[in-house]
């Protein structure tokens, strides 16, 4: 089962990226941006964190219109799974693939709202699964799963004009308090995103943008001295149960 | 010669001479000038003049500095690359098949920060990643330790302004390269109203057989000189210059111009660019010259590859991608961010290029950027540059890169120093609090927030959370490497030797806190104007205090000094009205640790364990935070004794290696009341279990709690505590005990009590009222 990991110029976590869907079973390969290779050899594709483009305009609008993501467009429609993680996250809600109700944008990850840190916020958060919400991403966590994971933006948090209700049934992963209760509020939602969102799917299930950092909490000795579990490599290996089954 | 003439210096009287070179924006003395003429025998062109004065600048020559550095202990058995390149290389791991090394380097970037504090502060990281990736190693972390002036003081708003932009602009840049910044330290004082410090470490790991020096190969005439980066423009030209001047508040316009423009998006992209470099020429078995473009731009870095190789340079400056017409003198000598110089064999050449400028596409990323050959190595030995075909520069490169040397005179500053005569305190609790809530004490993490403390994922304990940083930086090894720098600077002020040799002590004691052994130092030394006696002696007594120091406190597993592996040198640190900021030996000290896992924060762990500590409670509080509450500097600084010091260390080490304690913080700012409060509140200050303690000392109580002399606390099962006292008895030191842990609150002597919360209240509001 082989993973692409999609860099777009200014992109920075390929390396913790790789690693955990290695750990996985995922065996990635890093893409750069103008690769010649043929992305239908390629079972699912993860575009990474970092600040593409620099963030140019808003983050994630200029790897949005790169002509690669239209090659991403196209493998998504063909069920195969799509994920973003934090910058990643930012080129999915620009590029419309999330929620993917049509192939505008339909949402925003706008500027943090946090009463005490403005602008970019690198801490531990936690968040939890949302068992209505069964997916390719979250299948292998179980009810009352708290997962602490590393939070690094100043843009994320979710927001639509759109229908709250119609986005309801597409989260994946809420913030959480210690005891697994999602709280609206700072500081257990650091970034002030929507119903608490962390990680929302497509309609289909198979896109996944998630603002907190899941691959810099996979190992024990990422969350260890800090007290925690490391559960974040579950979200992988729940792409590759996934992706067996499916085949 | 065209655009430039020769400077006909010969004819000049002195003051003609003087006239001349400030006109033409050179900082070289009338006597450095004639020596020039001297050394070439001949009238020099303007370009050659331009050479000259970057290159025996402070900064590039150390010429006050370096027969005084030689006092540091700098070769030791685990020393793989001393101080002679752009960055040194610690011994960290042995696989059994290759050796891997800590590649470790310490900038400033004081005076650009002063002026234009977002651009100075970001292109000082950036600086320092170039300095690590051009020994051809993988960056993995860097390190932060920031000065700034009296946040409550008379000059407080343009403090908290240069404050807040220096910390956006490492955030900044260090978040979109992609770095994790894993340690660092804050201070605040008067003595920094009008010069702040801001000072920058860089790690990265490289296997032995991968390093690439920063010198043209063997025999390497025909070979390539070739150059990366962002288009040369005139944005920092002179900065080298400029970073050994006084900093004149009339000058501030026009000093900005000597700042360079940070680019982070096209660094990100040329660091990616080259480790791909790196891997073909290693695939290939191509030996590469490689080198940082900093100071002196373009000249610097190729004379001293052709130099430091025995051969000379031939530059072609129409060949360098410049971004708008430029003279020669600029094109060769500016400071362009984002550059750095290869040496490559003909056969390799379009390899680099193809790299940089169609796989990474770097002239679609940024206007201009690209990789160009710009020049070849000769076996002439000399330094020749063309320009519109004339010859611009034509000397023997050894005497470009030869530098000058000055025996600078030091007399002893006259410190009229006293021990205050403070009363007693009869409110513990509130001084208690005020501590806690001290700019020089209070929580980091208003600032670390900031900053991307985990990318890369290898990051094990991000800052603040203990008394060092670590992070695992080879997938599947457990093998840490922990960061910690510091230098309290009013012990300078009281005693400029004590001042750094606690600062050794003090980030060896931090690393060790965390269970790394120290291993490796760097120091960036800031002082004040070398040409003054009294700042000049600052500085020979801190490298004094800096040596002796490493070469005592030694090496757990060499048993000998712990080496001093790379550093800077900044002077002309002063105020306006030419008072040096306090000498700061500011150290960086590089702790390895066989096991990630075995490693131990700051935060209390359980309830009931016994609190312990290590290190006499001494009528020390010259320079304390207790002193400075009551505006007193006072006399008596804190002592390093090395043997005790080294026995502390060596039994902590011991203790967490064994897994006998479950947690552990230093004795340093605000006192051992401040160490058991902070291991209480812990890191993230969201602690929940107290401790009741009693401290019987031969001092008054208020001197015992918040006395500032090295030592440790720590916490351990009580049924280790037999086996911890036994570890430490080794190295004749005694543990004493403290008290428990438990309970919500802090009960000192049975008397004074306080809440969590309100510590927590106190401890996270202090730099947030210091910065907003």
């Amino acid at each position: 089962m082989k993973s692409a990991v999609i860099l777009f110029p200014g992109m920075n976590c390929e390396n913790e990226t790789i690693r955990a869907l290695d750990a996985a079973g995922l065996k990635a390969e890093l893409l750069r941006w103008n690769t010649k290779k043929n992305l239908a050899d390629y079972d699912c594709f993860v575009i990474p964190g970092g600040f593409s483009y620099e963030d140019r305009i808003r983050a994630g609008v200029i790897s949005a219109k790169d002509p690669m993501m239209d090659r991403i467009k196209e493998e998504s429609h063909s069920g195969k799974l799509v994920l973003g993680i934090c910058n990643g996250a930012q080129v999915l809600i620009e590029s419309g693939l999330v929620p993917g109700f049509s192939n505008e944008p339909q949402m925003a990850l706008a500027p943090n709202m946090n009463p005490e840190f403005k602008g970019y916020y690198c801490t531990w958060v936690r968040i939890k699964p949302n068992m209505k919400n069964r997916n390719a991403f979250n299948m292998l966590f179980n009810e009352g799963d708290v997962i602490n994971v590393p939070i690094a933006h100043g843009e994320g948090r979710f927001t639509t004009k759109g229908n709250a209700d119609e986005i309801r049934s597409l989260i994946a992963f809420q913030y959480c308090d210690e005891n697994g209760k999602v709280e609206h509020s700072y500081p257990t939602n650091p970034n002030g995103s929507m119903l608490g969102i962390a990680g929302l799917t497509n309609r289909q299930g198979n896109v996944l943008a998630i603002m907190p950092h899941p691959e810099r909490a996979s190992f024990d000795i990422q969350t260890k001295a800090y007290g925690f579990k490391a559960l974040g490599l579950n979200f992988f290996r729940s792409m590759k149960k996934y992706i067996e089954e499916r085949k | 010669m065209g655009d430039d003439e020769l400077a006909e210096i010969r004819g000049l009287s002195d003051s003609e001479l003087k006239d001349f070179l400030r006109k033409n924006g050179i900082s070289l003395a009338v006597e450095e000038a004639r020596r020039v003429v001297e050394l070439i025998g001949r009238n020099p062109t303007l370009t050659e003049l331009n050479i000259f004065n970057i290159q025996w600048s402070e900064h590039c020559s150390y010429k006050s500095s370096r027969h005084i550095l030689k006092m540091l202990p700098t070769s030791a058995p685990n020393v793989m690359q001393g101080p002679e390149e752009d960055a040194g290389i610690l011994h960290f791991f042995d696989d059994g098949k290759d050796k891997y090394g800590i590649v470790f380097a310490h900038e400033s970037h004081n005076h650009p920060s002063q002026v234009v504090p977002y651009e100075g502060a970001a292109t000082g990281v950036g600086g320092i990643l170039r300095d690590v990736l051009c020994m051809g190693a993988r960056i993995i972390a860097t390190g932060d330790a920031l000065r700034f002036g009296d946040p409550h003081g008379k000059n407080r708003n343009y403090v908290r302004y240069i404050g807040n932009a220096v910390v956006d602009g490492i955030a900044g840049y260090g978040n979109p390269v992609g770095i994790p910044v894993i340690a660092g330290d804050i201070y605040f004082n008067d003595s920094f109203d009008e010069n702040c410090l801001v000072n920058v470490v860089c790690l990265g790991i490289i296997k032995e057989s991968d390093i690439i020096h920063s010198r043209a190969p063997k025999n390497s005439e025909g070979y390539d000189v070739v150059i990366v980066g962002k288009a040369t423009d005139n944005s920092g030209f002179g900065g080298a210059a400029f970073a050994s001047l006084v900093l004149d508040e009339e000058d501030r316009e026009s000093n900005k111009g000597a700042v360079q423009v940070p680019d982070p998006f096209l660094k990100n992209i040329i660091i990616r660019a080259t480790y791909a470099v790196f891997e073909e020429a290693r695939k290939k078995g191509i030996t590469l010259g490689f080198k940082d473009m900093g100071a002196g731009g373009i000249m610097c870095s190729s004379s001293e590859m052709g130099s430091d190789a025995g051969m000379g340079i031939e530059l072609d400056l129409d060949k360098v991608h410049t971004s708008m017409n430029l003279p020669p003198f600029i094109i060769a000598c500016s400071e362009t961010q984002e550059r750095f110089t290869w040496i490559s064999p003909p056969s390799f050449t379009s390899t680099i290029l193809r790299i940089y400028n169609e796989e990474f596409e770097l002239p679609k990323i940024a206007e201009g950027a690209r990789a160009s050959v710009i020049g070849k190595v000769t076996s002439e030995k000399n330094f020749l540059v063309k320009h519109k075909g004339e010859v611009v520069c034509n000397v023997p490169i050894n005497v470009v890169t030869g530098g000058i040397r000055y025996d600078r005179k030091k007399s002893p500053r006259k410190r009229s120093l006293s021990e205050p005569s403070i009363p007693e305190t009869e409110d513990y609790r509130s001084m208690i609090l005020n501590v806690l809530s001290h700019p020089n004490v209070a929580s980091r993490t208003k600032v670390y927030s900031h900053y991307d403390t985990s990318v890369i994922g290898s990051t094990v304990i991000k800052p603040g959370l203990a008394d060092a940083g670590l992070i695992a930086p080879l997938d599947g090894v457990n093998v840490g490497v922990a960061l910690a720098t510091d230098c309290n600077p009013k012990y300078s002020r009281i005693d400029p030797y004590w001042g750094a040799a606690n600062a050794v002590a003090e980030s060896m004691r931090n690393v060790a806190a965390i269970g790394a052994v120290p291993s490796g130092l760097t120091d960036c030394l800031n002082y004040g104007n070398p040409e003054n006696e009294e700042a000049f002696a600052d500085f020979y007594e801190g490298v004094r205090g800096v040596a002796d120091a490493a070469k005592n406190i030694k090496h757990k597993k060499t048993k000998e000094a712990v080496p001093v592996v790379s550093g800077n040198v900044s002077f002309y640190n002063e105020s306006k009205s030419g008072k040096a900021v306090d000498g700061s030996a500011i150290i960086a000290c590089v702790g390895i640790i066989d096991d990630c896992n075995k490693a131990i924060t700051m935060k209390i762990k359980k309830n009931g364990s016994s609190l312990c500590y290590v290190g006499e409670r001494k009528d020390e509080l010259g320079g304390s935070v207790y002193y400075d509450i009551h505006k007193e500097l006072g006399k008596n600084v804190p002592m390093v004794d090395f043997e005790k010091e080294k026995g502390m260390i060596y039994g902590v080490i011991d203790c967490i290696s064994e897994g006998l304690l479950l947690s552990c913080h230093d004795i340093s700012d605000g006192g051992i009341i401040t160490a058991v409060s902070e291991m209480i509140l812990g890191g993230d200050a969201d602690g929940k279990i107290g401790a009741r303690i009693a401290l019987s000392t031969g001092i008054r109580t208020d001197k015992a709690i918040f006395s500032e002399s090295s030592g440790f606390v720590f916490e351990a099962e009580k049924s280790n505590v037999g086996k911890v006292k036994a570890a430490f008895e080794k190295y004749g030191i005694k543990v004493n005990e403290l008290g428990e842990t438990g309970g919500n609150e802090l009960v000192v002597n049975g008397g004074i009590s306080i809440t969590i919360d309100e510590m927590r209240k106190a401890w996270t509001s202090g730099l947030k009222e210091a910065l907003e």
